[in-house]
């Protein structure tokens, strides 16, 4: 036996007395004792913090330099702008790319690269766009009109037809040239007056001719420019993109509302709002959307200013009104349309369901638009009384078992709506519930998304469907309420087809004069608060954090992703 | 006779690999609906337009011609483009993988690490306390969901820590968005997903070998050693452990295969860029390309392992090539 074995030897009956030895009692005086540590040590670190702790600085003069971290859900798809459709594109693009025109928050139209909003025609066909003087790529180059008109092209010219821009629909349908009769001047021409044109495409980003001037439209669907832009004119430059997990973007000097404050902007992809909270909590990032059941874990954390706005994303349900189904029997009526919204306490549900953050909604516009009629002639209160003596009036009489029935006929569908979506399942059972107290018995069924979006716009298998939608920055409902976008495909799943409705819609899409544009949607609210077919329920809240070192970020209503003119202003108090 | 062995378990492969992506195909176009991959539903959208779409991307034709379509594409090495964004899948998974193979392997070597002297100590411990405690560390860790378990880890030793001025692990990621990418700061990231990973293999691995301990220790031999006046170190680890880990190996060899496959819900919970998160996206988006390319890629790869394992085995033990 040699004397490394002894010394082996020894360490191993070493262990053997040491694991016979250590007994429990031993084990968890340990553990106490370690426990008492830290939280001594806890303790005496709290308390030299709080000796250091300075006063808040409320400095206010934009300091140089820094980065910041924003969370988001999704991650990018594409940086170029004639091919994004989803948010998390349209967002980080947006900050490398300016379109003509941008929007404040308030949801008005503001000169971007054009020096001012363009000079329309009398006929309103014609919009001529002054842009800046001595604009300039992030390369140095000029940024003329030919770039303007390049990217336009590339959604309505047939030359570009193998671009697969899901923009092409309405470009092409709207625009009827793009010229540019000097380096400063772009004319848009549209086929018809259309006066959402300037807010629904006058904002695009304007992409670089010199460098994607050469390709075909085939080739530009997967150019490498799309994943990695070696020029841009915004306010930031793009640096990398490592797909999944974060875009890194550095100032752009060549910017022409001059050089952000911030070095550099990192958009971080996270996998849901839980994970965005966390991280806003302990600062691993500056900026992110807060769901409203986060919001006051996020708030209680102390590291965070949280801003909440009116946006205009709500929730709706819509009645079948197709004759041949079940719904067009059923919900043929408007009393009993009404009544139905009667029957419904939707303040309790701004606490209940939304956790404070959200308002009953008046009318079909939200209360963020110009054309928002806070009265329209029907007002929904809860009112249980009056739901109930409308359906009585309509005919509508509650049989033996509580529910009402008309010529045999019982008072009886399914409502569907997605599965996975906590706040609409709940609004469900609550609209359940409230409905069997006046007699209608109306049953839950959740399906999947990629389902209820073909029933809702092909099938039509439905009685009732609840489901969330967005406006855009223009007061136009066509999608949801014109007769034409009932057939299959569109969107209005209601089957609703009212002339009065689409006479007023049209006429409202065909004229530039904003105060006759606001009579024509206050008579379409009138119109739509009577007849009821897709009733919207709640108007929800944006809620945004930024860390305390973030300073000058302005979220508003309008200004949450794909626009913020302010993001250049945006400084940190460290300057890291 | 080997051969023939080789010749079937090649076959079987190749049926297990088809029909594992036309299931997932399956699945996938069955639940779509009228969805167009990539195209976020907007008002602005014709009914045209989508339709144009869906022709472009080959979506509507039955699944099963769609199916031919991409198996022949993959048999020429072309793994075909993303439906959301157009990008090429190969560079996806490729950029993926290394990501996923550090975490499995990390969480692999976690587990060899903990469970040999968990198993040990089991095994010299039999029928008390400890060895009872064990036991239940070792079923709780396998019972354990590992969201729940990654969550929980995140809520303490991130948010809590952080909140309470202490040193706090991150949260996700693989490396801190600004100023990371150190080794340090990898590591850092590494801990807390590699641990939640690892509890699988380690409750899995600590009874085995505790098990496989103890098996071994009550063979003849060991008496034989006893008796001759060997010293019970050299015993228990020369002659004990050595034998007890044997088998032991050949479970972590035949879990290698499935390190490409392992981590898809700790890599969601912990934000880590997978080639499991990438499958999970792409699959809730209806990205048929990326979806299938991942799908083809890792069952490839475990199926391949098998293989090799199956051939070697049979090369080695002659009894198996009658199975």
């Amino acid at each position: 036996m040699s004397g490394d074995e002894d010394v082996e030897q020894k360490g191993f009956e070493q262990f053997q007395r040491f694991l016979d030895e250590w007994s429990r009692r031993d084990f968890l005086k340990g553990l106490g004792a370690t426990g008492a540590w830290f939280a001594f040590s806890a303790g005496v670190v709290e308390f030299l913090d709080a000796c250091a702790s300075a006063s808040t600085t409320t400095s206010q003069t934009g300091k140089k330099g820094g980065h910041v971290v924003e969370g988001a859900f999704s991650d990018v798809r594409t940086f170029n702008s004639m091919l994004s459709s989803d948010t998390a594109s349209n967002q980080v693009l947006g900050l490398m790319f300016d379109g003509l025109l941008n929007s404040k928050k308030n949801g008005d139209l503001v000169g971007a690269l054009a020096q001012d909003l363009p000079k329309t025609s009398s006929d309103g066909l014609t919009y001529t766009f002054k842009l800046r003087p001595n604009l300039k790529w992030s390369d140095g180059q000029p940024l003329t009109a030919d770039d303007v008109v390049f990217t336009y092209q590339l959604g309505y010219d047939p030359q570009y037809k193998d671009f697969a821009s899901p923009r092409r629909g309405d470009l092409s349908k709207y625009i009827a040239s793009v010229t540019a009769p000097d380096p400063q001047t772009v004319v848009v021409t549209t086929t018809q007056v259309f006066a959402p044109f300037l807010v629904s495409h006058g904002q695009y980003g304007i992409l670089p001719k010199h460098v994607l001037g050469s390709l075909s439209g085939k080739d530009l669907n997967t150019a490498p420019f799309n994943s990695a832009p070696t020029v841009s004119n915004g306010a930031f430059k793009f640096v990398s993109w490592q797909s999944g997990q974060q875009v890194t973007l550095a100032r752009n000097d060549t910017y022409w509302a001059g050089p952000a404050l911030l070095d550099q902007y990192i958009y971080k992809v996270l996998p849901d709002s839980t994970t965005v909270a966390d991280q806003l909590k302990t600062g691993e990032i500056d900026i992110g959307p807060v769901d409203p059941s986060q919001f006051d874990s996020v708030k209680a954390s102390g590291n965070t200013n949280i801003i909440e706005f009116p946006v205009a994303i709500f929730d709706f349900y819509a009645y079948n009104l197709d004759p041949t189904k079940l719904g067009g029997k059923l919900f043929a009526q408007k009393e009993v349309r009404q009544a139905l919204v009667y029957a419904l306490d939707r303040q309790s549900w701004v606490q209940a369901i939304y956790f404070g953050h959200a308002s009953v909604a008046t009318s079909v516009e939200p209360p963020t638009s110009w054309a928002f009629k806070a009265k329209p002639q029907v007002v929904y209160t809860f009112d249980v009384a009056k739901a109930n003596s409308l359906l009585d009036g309509a005919g509508w009489v509650k049989g033996s078992d509580g529910i009402r029935v008309k010529d045999g006929l019982p008072l009886r569908f399914e409502m569907h709506t997605n599965a996975g979506n906590k706040q609409r399942e709940s609004i469900l059972q609550v609209m359940q519930q409230s409905w069997k107290d006046i007699g209608v018995d109306a049953t839950p069924k959740l399906i999947q998304f990629p389902q209820l979006v073909t029933e809702i716009v092909s099938t039509r298998t439905f009685d009732v469907f609840l489901v969330g939608f967005s406006w855009g920055q223009d007061p136009d409902e066509s999608p949801l309420f014109h007769s034409r976008n009932a057939a299959p495909g569109g969107f209005n799943g209601a089957d609703f087809k009212n002339a009065d409705v689409d006479a007023t819609l049209d006429a409202a899409l065909t004229t530039l004069d904003q105060n006759k544009r606001k009579q024509l949607y206050y008579h379409f609210q009138d119109v739509m608060s009577d007849q009821v077919p897709a009733p919207i329920l709640m108007f929800n809240k944006g809620i945004w954090a930024t860390s305390k070192r973030v300073m000058a970020a302005d979220f508003g209503t309008y200004n949450q992703f794909g626009n913020r003119p302010w993001m250049k202003d945006v400084w940190v108090t460290d300057g890291k | 006779m080997l051969v023939k062995f080789i010749v079937r378990r090649l076959f079987a492969s190749v049926v297990v690999v088809l029909g594992v992506t036309a299931v997932t195909l399956f699945l996938m176009d069955r639940t779509r609906g009228a969805y167009v991959p990539g195209i976020d539903l907007n008002p602005a959208l014709r009914p045209e337009d989508i339709a144009r779409l869906r022709a472009d991307l080959g979506l509507d034709q039955p699944f099963y011609v769609w199916y031919v379509n991409w198996l022949w594409n993959v048999m020429h090495g072309d793994f075909g483009r993303s439906m959301i964004d157009g990008s090429p899948v190969m560079t996806h998974i490729l950029e993926r993988l290394p990501n996923t193979l550090e975490l499995t392997l990390t969480a692999v070597l976690i587990g060899i690490v903990l469970s040999v002297p968990l198993g040990v100590i089991g095994a010299l411990r039999r029928g008390t306390k400890t060895d009872h405690s064990l036991t239940i560390f070792s079923v709780a860790g396998f019972a354990v969901p590992q969201f729940w378990l990654g969550l929980m880890l995140i809520l303490i030793f991130s948010v809590t820590f952080e909140h309470n001025g202490w040193p706090w692990l991150p949260s996700g990621g693989v490396t801190s968005p600004f100023g990371g990418g150190d080794l340090g700061d990898r590591l850092l990231h590494l801990i807390m997903p590699a641990t939640v990973l690892s509890f699988f293999y380690l409750s899995l691995w600590s009874r085995f070998t505790r098990s496989s301990m103890l098996e071994v220790l009550s063979q003849d031999y060991i008496r034989t050693a006893r008796a001759k006046g060997m010293s019970e170190r050299r015993v228990v680890y020369l002659h004990g452990l050595r034998n007890a880990l044997i088998p032991l190996v050949t479970l972590i060899g035949l879990e290698l295969p499935g390190l490409v496959s392992g981590g898809l819900v700790v890599e969601v919970v912990f934000s880590w860029p997978g080639l499991g998160r990438l499958a999970f996206e792409r699959a809730l988006q209806y990205d048929y390309t990326t979806v299938m390319g991942v799908v083809f890629f890792t069952t490839l790869l475990v199926v391949a392992g098998n293989l090799l394992a199956d051939i070697l085995y049979a090369i080695l033990d002659p009894r198996i090539r009658y199975a």
